[in-house]
């Protein structure tokens, strides 16, 4: 009894330096299932430390020593596999065999043979895929006390002279068998505890990434604006990270500040910071950890901030700007926060690329939508002005209406080339047009228009029918001798509302040069704001009819 | 003496107007308006007008495809009417007399009347380039159309004018049949026929000179005695 006891006792000091090593650095590795050589070879370290330490914290019993020495060998098998327990338990048994005893060779021997059947149950249970029972503190107790009792067997074996030998066990056996076994599932326990608070720390780590990333994805909709978004970006990361204080910059000034230190560090000032004109001129990610290289707020020397991390905000390879993370002195700068804080910076120099992006594509179309404007509108205004001209002579009022139709057409053309209208009102721009081609071809030109009126509140990007009507009538119905047909149809279908303009000329030759700018622009308008599914397409019967027909999404799904 | 002019333009409120102020000049006659180049071709054909005044953009035929169509003795000056600014290098190379742009004003129309008067002495002639003509205008019962040079087996002159006849088909054509010949690889093998030495299937020889030709659609066509040798010279060239 008194021996569990003091067993137990030494067994307390030696899980203290368990506790202890698993809170260290050194632990770490040991979190994952996979071990690679490198950190077997720690293991072993560690692990033939606790098997000697076992043995030297060991009470001398009959010329033997009761002690914690399987612990080390049976736990390195378990968790290494059977090469590793083998080569702890030889250690462990070999420097046992160096202070002598009677049962110096026993006790060698079977520490070896400990850290074997420690290293056969973790293969058998890998095998079989049981990898997470590894660390079930049951386990531990059950392969150790099984562990022991094998070493008791190899003693009465192996030690001489035999009767005391069989005295020797009689005394340590239950107590050694105990010991060690809950030394073992205590040892594993922490181990267990320590790892599975790293794998919630992963969980946590990625949940904060994301929730940054998700926080971060609206700010540059629209358009590349760092000073804009800036203020957003420095109190979305102080949040997320918890760090003492967030900067944004640009290449010469302060655009945000966010935390302590706010009093002094001011948007709008330039940049003080020796750091920070390093990370802009080098274009790399400076770290001040506050330990080595100290971070000196050069604007007040009583200021608290102590550490910094400058990660450069790049557009095309070309430093825009930069992100710092602050922590005050009297906090250590975690290395978490720093790979967050490089991630977020990676995470919104992609975002300005492609915010870039966006923004050239849509300047690029608005332009050539101007540019195609510019081009149609003088031969329009020319001929129209002609026909109103003619008309004027032989009826004034007639005339009279169809310049209050060309009014209003040009009125609508004006309109700016980005905003969305509601159909009724693109139908008003396209009758407007209509009347005075009809004026102009003088009773050649009919017009027939079937549009559900529920769709008449549809929005739309403007200049989507205007000028596939105009197209219709320049190389369909203007390029035949017969009387021309034009109709227009709008029908709602169960995914997406369908909008039709049909001539009766068949024209239709897919040659872009032909198109014009018309057909290609209202198409990729449509795409770029409803996506792929929706847009333009043409079908054509030779010399029977041309058919443009537009799809858009539903008018509750349109964004 | 009033000058007799031709209007053509697809627009009718334009060729109206235009009527309307060639009348207040009082120094031109319109002899006809036509709203194509097929119904001008015709008119041409039948009022021998002196003046033409020509819109560019029209339907299938624009107008300087038209003048292209123009028998050689008939060409008349050409003063070009359009909205379009684009055109006028062209038209000058075509010859032009002068080239108005929609709307159009009295005095510039004055102008350009006065420009012909000052050009009168000079040949008339319209000096283009004449490029081998692909296709012929052509009308069937109820529809204009232009029918393929390739397509065609022959073209006679019958009483009540040109045909233009192909395998399946036998259109009326508003081109003399002299313009035709000159025009294009079709060959005179009579004095009313033109024949497409690509559509022959056979030549039946006939004696005294006389022959006839068998197209590849079964169609005979007759060769008179004054056209078998050239006929035969061509051949024996291939």
């Amino acid at each position: 009894m008194e021996l569990i006891l003091a067993l137990l006792q030494q067994l307390s000091v030696f899980l203290v330096i368990a506790y202890l090593f698993s809170k260290s650095p050194a632990f770490r590795p040991l979190a994952s299932t996979v071990l690679q050589p490198r950190h077997k070879l720690l293991l072993y370290a560690i692990f033939s430390t606790f098997s000697i330490l076992g043995t030297y914290f060991g009470l001398p019993v009959q010329d033997a020593i009761a002690n914690t020495r399987a612990i080390g060998a049976v736990l390195a098998g378990l968790i290494g596999g059977p090469l590793l327990g083998t080569a702890v338990g030889l250690t462990g048994g070999l420097h046992r065999y160096a202070l002598g005893g009677f049962t110096a060779f026993a006790c060698g021997v079977s520490t070896t043979a400990e850290g074997l059947l420690g290293g056969l149950v973790h293969l058998y249970l890998v095998r079989r895929g049981h990898d997470s029972e590894l660390f079930r503190p049951a386990l531990a107790f059950v392969t150790t006390f099984m562990a022991e009792a094998l070493q008791m067997l190899i003693l009465l074996l192996l030690a001489r002279p035999w009767h005391e030998a069989l005295a020797l066990v009689q005394t340590i056996a239950a107590p050694m068998m105990l010991a060690n076994a809950a030394g073992a599932a205590l040892f594993i326990s922490i181990m267990r505890d320590q790892k599975s608070m790293y794998d919630t720390f992963g969980v946590l780590f990625s949940a904060r990434a994301l929730n940054i990333a998700e926080h971060t994805l609206g700010l540059f909709a629209q358009g590349v604006d760092l000073a804009a978004a800036a203020p957003a970006i420095a109190r979305i990361i102080q949040r997320e990270t918890g760090v003492g204080a967030v900067a944004v910059t640009n290449r010469q000034q302060v655009l945000a500040f966010v935390g302590l230190a706010a009093d002094h560090h001011r948007p709008g000032s330039p940049i003080a910071s020796e750091l920070t004109r390093r990370a802009i001129a080098e274009n790399r990610i400076l770290f001040a950890d506050g330990l080595s290289e100290p971070y000196h707020c050069v604007l007040r020397p009583d200021c608290p901030l102590g550490s910094a991390l400058v990660v450069p905000l790049r557009l095309d390879n070309e430093v825009i700007g930069t992100i710092k993370l602050y922590e005050p002195k009297r906090k250590l700068f975690l290395n978490l926060n720093r790979t967050l804080g490089e991630g977020i910076a990676r995470l919104l120099s992609e975002q300005l690329l492609r915010s870039r992006y966006e923004e050239q594509k849509r300047l690029l179309i608005t332009s050539e939508l101007k540019l195609a404007q510019a081009q149609v509108n003088p031969h329009f205004l020319f001929n129209a002005l002609n026909t109103i001209i003619a008309v004027l002579r032989q009826n004034p009022a007639r005339a009279r209406q169809l310049l209050l139709h060309l009014s209003d057409f040009f009125r609508k053309n004006l309109k700016r080339a980005g905003d969305l209208v509601t159909l009724a009102d693109e139908l008003d721009h396209v009758n407007a047009y209509l009347a005075i081609e009809q004026a102009r071809f003088d009773g050649r030109l009919q017009i027939e228009q079937t549009i559900e009126p529920a769709l008449l509140n549809l929005k739309l990007p403007s200049f989507s029918l205007q000028p596939l009507v105009e197209n219709a009538i320049k190389h369909g119905f203007s390029q035949r001798l017969e009387p021309g047909r034009l109709s227009l149809r709008g029908r709602q279908c169960d995914s997406c509302v369908i909008l039709e303009i049909e001539d009766n000329a068949g024209c239709y030759q897919p040659n872009p040069a032909h198109d014009g700018l018309g057909l290609s622009l209202v198409h990729r308008r449509i795409q770029n704001l409803y996506g792929s599914a929706y847009g333009l397409s043409v079908t054509c019967q030779a010399d029977e009819w041309t058919r443009v027909c537009l799809k858009l999404p539903l008018p509750q799904e349109a964004p | 003496m009033k000058r007799r002019a031709l209007v053509v333009d697809d627009e009718a409120p334009s060729r109206q107007e235009l009527v309307e102020l060639l009348a207040e000049t009082g120094r031109i006659e319109v002899v006809a308006s036509c709203a194509n180049a097929f119904e001008a071709l015709r008119a041409l054909q039948r009022e021998k007008p002196e003046l033409l005044f020509l819109d560019i953009q029209m339907p299938v035929l624009d107008g300087f495809a038209l003048l292209q169509l123009i028998d050689e003795s008939l060409l008349p000056q050409v003063i070009f009417v359009t909205a379009y600014d684009s055109y006028a290098l062209k038209a000058f190379q075509e010859n032009a007399c002068d080239y108005l742009l929609k709307p159009i004003t009295a005095e510039r129309l004055n102008q350009a009347l006065d420009r012909l008067d000052r050009r009168t002495g000079h040949p008339l002639a319209l000096q283009t380039t004449l490029r081998p003509l692909r296709q012929l205008p052509c009308s069937s019962t109820n529809r204009i159309r232009l029918v393929d040079v390739r397509q065609v087996e022959y073209v006679v002159c019958e009483p009540g004018g040109i045909y233009v006849v192909t395998a399946s088909d036998r259109a009326f054509c508003d081109l003399s049949l002299k313009i035709i010949e000159q025009r294009t690889a079709l060959l005179r093998c009579h004095r009313q026929y033109l024949i497409n030495l690509d559509q022959v299937d056979e030549i039946q020889l006939q004696g005294q000179g006389l022959a006839r030709i068998r197209t590849r659609s079964g169609q005979l066509v007759p060769v008179s005695r004054r056209y078998l040798r050239q006929l035969r010279s061509h051949i024996s060239q291939l």
